[in-house]
This record gives C-alpha cells, structure tokens and sequence, in this order.
C-alpha cells in the first residue's frame, strides 16, 4: 500500500504545485494589491458594507475590507474558496477511473492488492496533496502579509486553512465517489458539485428562508468573512460536513469493490 | 495439488449480452496450457474472472487451491499475468515500472529484472510513452515473470513481439516451467500453441467446446474428408467408425478422395465455425 501511495505523490506532484502555485499565487498578488488599493477600498467599504443581501453573501457586511484582514478574507477568501474546491474535485475525480480510462488497471489489479486498499492508498494520496497544496498557499498567504509589513492574523488564518481543508477534503471525498461510480463526465460532474455547493452558500446567504439549511454545505463553515470576525459558524456544520466525507467514502469502498473492471 | 487452476461451471453475462457460459476446465501442474478462441469467444472473460478484475455470477475458480473470490489478494501474489494491452503510467521509466511492481509485491526482485531486462533486451532508461507495442510487451513480460510465479497467466502475449524476441519469451517460459510453474497461453496464434502447449481448450461464443492434448486435437478420431464424387466435391470433417464412411461412399461414384488428420488450424476453424461434421 506504501508503494502506491508514493507513486501517486510522485505521479501529481507536478499537478499538485501548479494549482497550489496558481491559488497561492493569485492570492498573493491580491494580498499585494491591497496597498495599491487601499485608498479606494477605504472610499468602498462603507457602501459595500450596506449592500443587503449581497453584502451578506460575500461576507462585506461582517468586515471591513478597508483592514488587510477584511480585504484578504473577502478577496483571497473567495480565491481560495473557489480555487481550492476545484483542485480538490478535478484531482480526486480522475483519481481511481484514470486507471480505467489509461487502461492501466489490468497491470495495478494484476498486483496482489485488494480493491480496499487501493482506495484507500489513492485516499491518503489526495489527502496528503491537500495538505500539501494548503500549506502551500498558507506560505504564499504569509508572504504576502510579510512584504506588506503586516501582522500576520495567525489564529484566523491557521482556522480559516483548517477549514478549507476541512471542506477540500468533503468535496474530494464526494468526487472521489464519483471517480469510482461515474463512467462518463466524471470531471465535469465533480467541478459541478463543487460550483453547486459554493453556488448553494450564496444563495442561502442572500435568500433568507434559506438560512437554516447553510449548514448543509461546507462553505458555511469554511467562510473566510465570518472566520476572520469571529463569527460561530451554523450549528451543525461541521457534524454535516464529517458525515458526507464518511459516508461518500463508504460509498466509494461498496461501489469500487463491486465493480467490473472495465476492458 | 495437481489442478493448479480449477474452473468449474463459470457462466458470466454482461448485462443481457454473452461472457461466458458453464466453462469447467482444469490446469496441471507443470503444464503449459492453450487456451483458444477466436476474438469474443469468451477467453478474456474467463481469465479476468480468474484474477478478480470481473464478478461472475455462478460457477467456481480455485487457482493454487485457493478461491479466486475470498483470497484474491493471496493469489495474486503467486501469479504472474501478462494482458494483451501492456499499458503503464505514460510518464514513468521503464525501470521505476518494473520496480513498482515488485514494491507493490513486497519483494526486491531486482536480480530477477535485470536478468530478465538482459535477455530481452530491455532498455530501463526510456520512459513508457516513448516505448512501441512490442517494447511494452516486453516490460510486460519482466513485471510478469521478476518475482518467479508460481503460475503465469499470458493474454495474447506476443503480438508485436519481433520473432527473436519470441523465442526468448518461450524458452524463457519454458524455464520456469521447468521449475515447476505453470503457464495458461490465451492466444488464437495456433502455431505457437501447436509449439509449446501441451494441452489446450478451445472456447467458442462463449463456451468451451473441447479441452484435450494437443496431440489428441490433432490426430482425434476426427478426420478431413476431401471427396470429389458424383460430380460433386465436398469438404468435411468426420468422426465415427471409418467403416460407417466407407459404406456411405460405396454407393457414390468417387473421383477423388483424401481422408487425414486435421491440422490444428483445421481443428480449429472447425470448432470455430461451429462447421459441418459427420458422425
């Protein structure tokens, strides 16, 4: 199982830092942006602040983004938000049919390893890239507020990661069923899911009968605003979001264990 | 254990189409095994439910004395397959193909490789998608045979193979046999199997029609008719009493007639086409 577990290290490595250096890139430039723009920002905050709904929605009514730390986590937030969770489903979406569709499971399955653990090494792979591409991006954020001779936020910014990961891995873990179920579309179908959960965050941010479901969505909990205010995010969030990753993972084991090995 | 495989009434549909239906057959020790059929005929089907890539609906595969359901993991260890494709990761070398495979198996099997990558003249350097068919059989051949298996399960294995390089394949084959592995041969190259097997089934639309010696599926009771009589020129193949034959043609005015033991291919084509035989 080690052995494949450093092979698909090996194999994404490449993939893995060019998305970890694309979000955290962007998120650095936007960092750096902040001085450029600050005037202006000062001028925008207060009627961005008292824009209703969508204020709510992008987090705006919660902070100010005239301060680093309201501007990095409405601005950054998002990027991160947005870049992060189609990292994690473009990569675990391919992760087990890539065997599949380069005809490259007859040669892995003619191995003596069981389909469960095969799972579970491809599992630990995304996993360990996730980490690997937050702390990444962590580094690029941290940077950023060092060249601006900021204080970094660190406790904000430490829960603000853990959360995106925490989210990551709930959107990998659903795409990762649908690597294991789906035979066509498989990664359009999980950057849909990832688009439709953040889509379903701002849409219940702004539609207020909506509001008592928000927990039902991982970016209820990993929502950069209402991390950087201090503000609880919904009960029940983060249960919700540990039982879709068990419970997609479980699916993922029953159906991929069942399955023919298509020729 | 004398069956090293044992297959037992398999029957496998994919949806409403045919896989396989009711195949029992058995493999020896020691034996090199020909396993026939022309494309469709079910020899992928079988040999995928073998090694657990399939589920099969009835019907019961022991290999090694171990079933190939509950203990598929444990199996694997002692078998090497080869599949007709010889597809790998397109960015890896050639060498960290090989030595995946034996970490995958818990093993160095580095002596083995380096043998094997000599005899066959393997270049480790190069990486997989610079390789052409013939160069990923024969990696295909070394992550089959480094970890010296105790069976050796080969789907058209040497298509795109150059003929030294069969050669080589076959007497390497040959080797381990005589060390006491043994080998199931897919393939529809009947001269090979005429070479090298010592028995051989032959699959047709999904079933197996007859399993026997080589020796015996060439000189079998069954025998080319070539008749020209009454005007008329026939082709058949017949198997009974040669004396009912005899009877039957004494009432014919014979021009020509030619009575001998099938080819392989004849056997073969045959069985294959499912042809015309007289009892």
């Amino acid at each position: 199982m080690t052995a494949i577990i450093k092979q698909e290290l090996k194999l994404n490595l490449k993939s893995m830092l060019i998305w970890a250096l694309t979000v955290g890139g962007l998120g650095f430039i936007c960092i750096l942006m902040y001085t450029s723009m600050e005037g202006e920002v000062m001028e925008m905050a207060d009627s961005f602040s008292q824009m209703g709904a969508f204020s709510d929605a992008f987090g705006m009514s919660t902070l100010s983004i005239a301060t680093i730390a309201g501007f990095f986590a409405t601005e950054v937030g998002t990027v991160h938000g947005l870049g992060s969770a189609m990292f994690a489903a473009f990569f675990a979406s391919s992760m087990l049919s890539k065997e599949e569709d380069g005809h490259t499971g007859e040669f892995l399955f003619s191995l003596p390893v069981s389909r469960g653990k095969v799972i579970a090494a491809k599992g630990m792979a995304i996993l360990t890239h996730l980490v690997l591409f937050t702390l990444i991006c962590g580094i690029f954020y941290v940077m950023g507020f060092a060249a601006l001779g900021e204080e970094v936020p660190g406790e904000e910014m430490a829960r603000f990661l853990s959360c995106m990961l925490l989210m990551n891995v709930e959107i990998a873990a659903l795409s990762y069923l649908v690597s294991a179920t789906s035979s066509k579309t498989r990664m359009g179908l999980a950057l849909g899911i990832s688009l439709i959960i953040y889509t379903y965050d701002i849409l219940g941010r702004v539609v207020p009968s909506m509001k008592d479901y928000l927990f039902i969505g991982p970016f209820s909990y990993a929502n950069a605003s209402e991390i950087f205010a201090h503000i609880d995010a919904p009960d029940h969030s983060f249960v919700t979001s540990v039982l879709v990753t068990v419970l997609a993972t479980i699916c993922t084991f029953a159906a991929y264990t069942r399955k023919d090995l298509a020729s | 254990m004398d069956n090293v495989i044992r297959i037992q009434n398999l029957t496998k549909h994919y949806g409403k189409k045919r896989g396989v239906e009711d195949v029992s057959f058995d493999v020896n020790k020691g034996e090199i095994f020909g396993f026939i059929g022309p494309n469709g005929a079910g020899k992928s089907t079988t040999i995928r439910s073998m090694l657990g890539f399939i589920r099969f609906e009835s019907g019961s595969i022991k290999i090694l004395g171990m079933n190939a359901v509950s203990e598929h993991e444990k199996i694997l260890k002692s078998v090497g397959y080869m599949p007709s494709e010889a597809l790998f990761y397109p960015a890896m070398k050639v060498s960290d193909v090989i030595k995946y495979a034996a970490d995958v198996r818990g093993m160095d099997c580095s002596d083995e490789a380096a043998k094997l990558c000599e005899r066959l003249q393997v270049d480790t350097s190069r990486k997989i998608r610079e390789l052409s068919l013939g160069n990923r059989k024969k990696v295909s051949i070394v992550c089959a045979m480094q970890h010296k298996p105790e069976l050796f399960i080969f789907d058209e294995p040497t298509g795109g193979l150059d003929p030294l390089v069969q050669n080589t394949f076959f007497e390497l084959i040959k080797e381990y046999v005589n060390e006491g592995a043994t080998c199931l041969l897919s393939t529809h190259i009947l001269p090979e199997v005429r070479k090298h097997c010592d028995r051989a089934a032959i699959m047709r639309e999904g079933r197996l029609i007859k399993t026997d010696t080589v020796e015996n599926l060439i000189h079998s009771a069954a025998k080319y008719i070539k008749l020209t009589a009454d005007g008329k020129t026939e082709e058949y193949m017949f198997s009974g009493d040669i004396n009912d034959l005899i009877r039957e043609l004494s009432g014919k005015h014979i021009e020509n007639i030619s009575i001998e033991d099938p080819s392989l291919e004849d056997m073969f084509m045959h069985f294959y086409e499912g042809g015309k035989e007289r009892v």
